[in-house]
This record gives C-alpha cells, structure tokens and sequence, in this order.
C-alpha cells in the first residue's frame, strides 16, 4: 500500500461519519481519486484475509467489519438482540424514500393511515425540509444522510427502482393467478 | 377463564384488504366485495369484542366497501347499452397496488435493515470535551433536535412558587382619623411615639402619607430641629376639619 492509502484507511478508522473525497483532501493535501484508492485498500484487505472492508455509504466510504465476525462481536457485546424498525415506521420510510420530499398528508393517504413521523425523525431516518407551498403550508419530509447509512446505501439511486418493485408485484400476481 | 388468542395486527385496513387478498388468493384486479366486505366486517367484530381499539380508518374503510358492494348490486342503465362504465372498484384497486408497492419497498427496507446491521462500523470514541466550533456545531442541528430540546426545556422549568400574602387593610383617611383622636389625647404628638404602636411598615408608610396630606390641607403643622430628628405633629386650628367617619 501507498503513502496515501494508508492515510485513507487511517483516515477511515477515526472517522465518525462516511468519509468523504474532499475531506481526504483537505487531510492530504492533495488532489485524489478516492475511489480508486478505496477500491485498492478493497482488494489488499482481500488479499491479506482482513476481518475488515470498505464500504461506499451515504456518498462516502465507512470501514466495517466482515459479516463473517458478526457471531463473535455479538457475543462480547451481547448485540443478539437488534429491534428493527416497526413495519409503520418501514412503510413510510419507503413511501418518503421514493416521494420525497412528500408531506404527511401524501403518506397517509397511501398508507390508509393517520402516520406518525415521531420516531422516524426522532431517530434522525427523516427531516425536515421546508414547508410545501400550497394550503396549510405542510412540512416537507425528506430522508437523511444517515438513512443511507443505516441501510447500507451509497446514494439514494442505490434503492430499487419502481418500475422493478412493480414488474416484480405483476409476476408475482399472475404466479397466483395461475396457481 | 382467560384465553389465549392471536389476533394479527394490521397496520390499517388496506394492510388487512391485502392480507385478505393474499390469504384466499384473490385476483386484486377482480375483488369479490360482498366476500372480501364479510370478511372486513367480522374481523371489526372481532376487534371490538376484544376491546382493541380500531383506528377510525377501518370503518371509514367498511363504509367505502359496503358503498361498492351496493353499487354493485345495481343493474346499470349505461351498461345494457353496451358502454363502457368505471367499475365501482377502480379507486380501491388503485390504492391497493399503491400501497402494495410501499408496502413490498419496506419488505426490502427491511432485509437491507437486517443486512446492513450485520455489519459493524469501526468504534471511534467521541471526545465530549473537544472545543467546537459553534457555527459547524449547530449546522449539525436539525429542525427537530431544536424543538425537542425546546420541549425538554420547558418541562424542566421549576413549577411557579406561590406565597400567601395578608392583605393590610389600612387607607390614608383611616390614619387621618387616627391621628386627629391622638392629638385629642395630647397636643403635641412625635412620629417616632405615633409609630410604635403600628403594627408594620405599610402601615407607617400609610401613616407618614396621611401625615403630609393633612400638612396640604393645613390640619396639623409639623415641627423638625434637625435632619433626622423627632418630627412634632400639632393641630392646628382653622385648618380644613376632618370628619371622623364611623
């Protein structure tokens, strides 16, 4: 490994948030293609069997550790118990995911609900953003950097597209029919 | 008695429409209403006599299926006449696969959810005490974290004290009688000798008021040697008379 790629992955360990390519540069001093970097740093971890990988999240890049290990940090730590998101709270990250920025408003008329935004805010998965110009001024919401990151996401063209969602919806309706 | 019973939770009634669809293998394009509204309308039974409450969408949601399933029933003039007429479904049908796409978006949320956990970031510890700028500190803050904190605030303010005050009951012309009946006694009276037999300051103060009014009115005349000295009060005669009131 270089200069450089060392410094990245150094870089990378002390890093709160996805790290991202203006940073390394402004930490370097000078220009790089962090991609390129990472994409190497990816390969030498490989190579030498490392429990760790570089993941692009969020528009930058996070290292975490290989799912293989998973086991055994959740031993030490006692992590076996992950309580995910309800299926409310899913719901309607999806349907802000997919027509953000929206308003409550649209939400609950997809879901057939009156929504709550309470814990999806709370846990910083959606925000604010502005207000819609039209009667009431309702409050635009829109999904964070970290809702990227705590799906794993590099940018939000990563999500599924519709128009699969839907084909697959299709195929599986005629399976049924013709069952 | 008690019984043990597995009622699904749905998370509205397009949820509980859909899982309806699943479970009997319905075409979602061609709902059978009177089955599917039966079934709705038991299942809102069933809720209701279990005590769980039912948000008011369900039964907004009865009302529409009863609404189709009796448009249904009725021959349509429009359609002898072999004319293309909107099925009273189209609307339900439309916000059903609405919402089954969400609803399949969140299943992948979901799995990714799952996955993504599975991994773990490197852990880096966050230096409480490191000096930060308040400008790039509060760009961090959203809307949100503003007005919870807003809300934490407000709940942490102390509870109003509250303390009983008696209500001195004096006025400047009861002090003004008052005066007068110890001028009767003695001619010539001090304040200090006044003051002692009031109870508190707001009474002297009424007291001293009341003294300076009748100085206005030329009742009394009052007498000092020096600064902070005695002050003498004496009547004095052909000056405004004050009516001793009841």
């Amino acid at each position: 490994m270089h200069h450089a790629h060392k410094v990245v992955l150094a870089l990378l360990l002390s890093a709160e948030k996805p790290l991202k390519q203006d940073q390394v540069e402004l930490s370097l001093e000078e220009d790089v293609d962090l991609e390129k970097i990472v994409e190497e740093i990816n390969q030498y971890l490989a190579e030498h069997e490392m429990p760790i990988e570089v993941q692009n999240i969020a528009d930058g890049y996070k290292v975490v550790t290989r799912q293989t290990y998973e086991p055994y940090i959740d031993r030490l730590f006692q992590k076996n118990s992950k309580p995910g998101l309800s299926q409310a709270a899913l719901e309607t990250l999806s349907i802000v995911a997919y027509t953000q920025p929206t308003t409550k408003s649209e939400i609950d008329s997809i879901r057939g609900v009156n929504t709550s935004m309470k814990t999806l805010l709370s846990k910083n998965l959606v925000e604010v953003k502005g207000r819609l110009d039209a009667p009431g001024k309702p409050l635009l919401y829109r999904t964070t950097d970290y809702f990227l990151e705590y799906f794993g996401l590099a940018s939000l063209g990563d999500l599924p597209k519709m128009k699969e969602i839907e084909e697959m919806l299709e195929d599986k309706e005629e399976q049924t029919q013709n069952q | 008695m008690s019984y043990n019973i597995k009622l699904d939770v749905f998370e509205g009634p397009l949820d509980l429409l859909l899982f309806f669809i699943k479970r009997d293998e319905i075409n979602i394009y061609d709902i059978p209403i009177a089955h599917v509204t039966s079934e709705f309308l038991d299942y809102i039974h069933m809720a209701q006599q279990m005590n769980i409450h039912l948000a008011g969408e369900f039964l907004e949601m009865a009302g529409i299926l009863m609404r189709i399933k009796s448009k249904m029933l009725l021959p349509d003039k429009n359609n002898q006449d072999g004319e293309d007429v909107e099925d009273p479904r189209t609307d339900l049908v439309n916000m059903l696969l609405e919402y089954r796409k969400y609803r399949e978006i969140s299943k992948q949320f979901e799995n990714r959810e799952k996955f993504a956990a599975r991994h773990y970031p490197a852990k880096v510890e966050n230096n409480s005490d490191r000096e930060y700028d308040p400008d790039l500190f509060l760009s961090e803050v959203t809307l949100f974290e503003l007005s919870s904190l807003f809300k934490k605030l407000l709940q942490n303010k102390p509870e109003p004290q509250y303390y009983e005050i008696e209500k001195i009951d004096i006025s400047i012309q009861e002090q003004r009688i008052y005066i007068m009946n110890r001028l009767e006694e003695k001619k010539r009276i001090g304040f200090w000798e006044l003051s002692k037999d009031l109870d508190n300051k707001l009474e002297v103060i009424v007291t001293f008021l009341a003294i300076l009014e009748m100085v206005k009115v030329n009742t009394i005349k009052l007498q000092q040697n020096d600064v902070f000295e005695e002050i003498y009060l004496e009547k004095r005669d052909g000056g405004e008379q004050i009516a001793p009131r009841a």
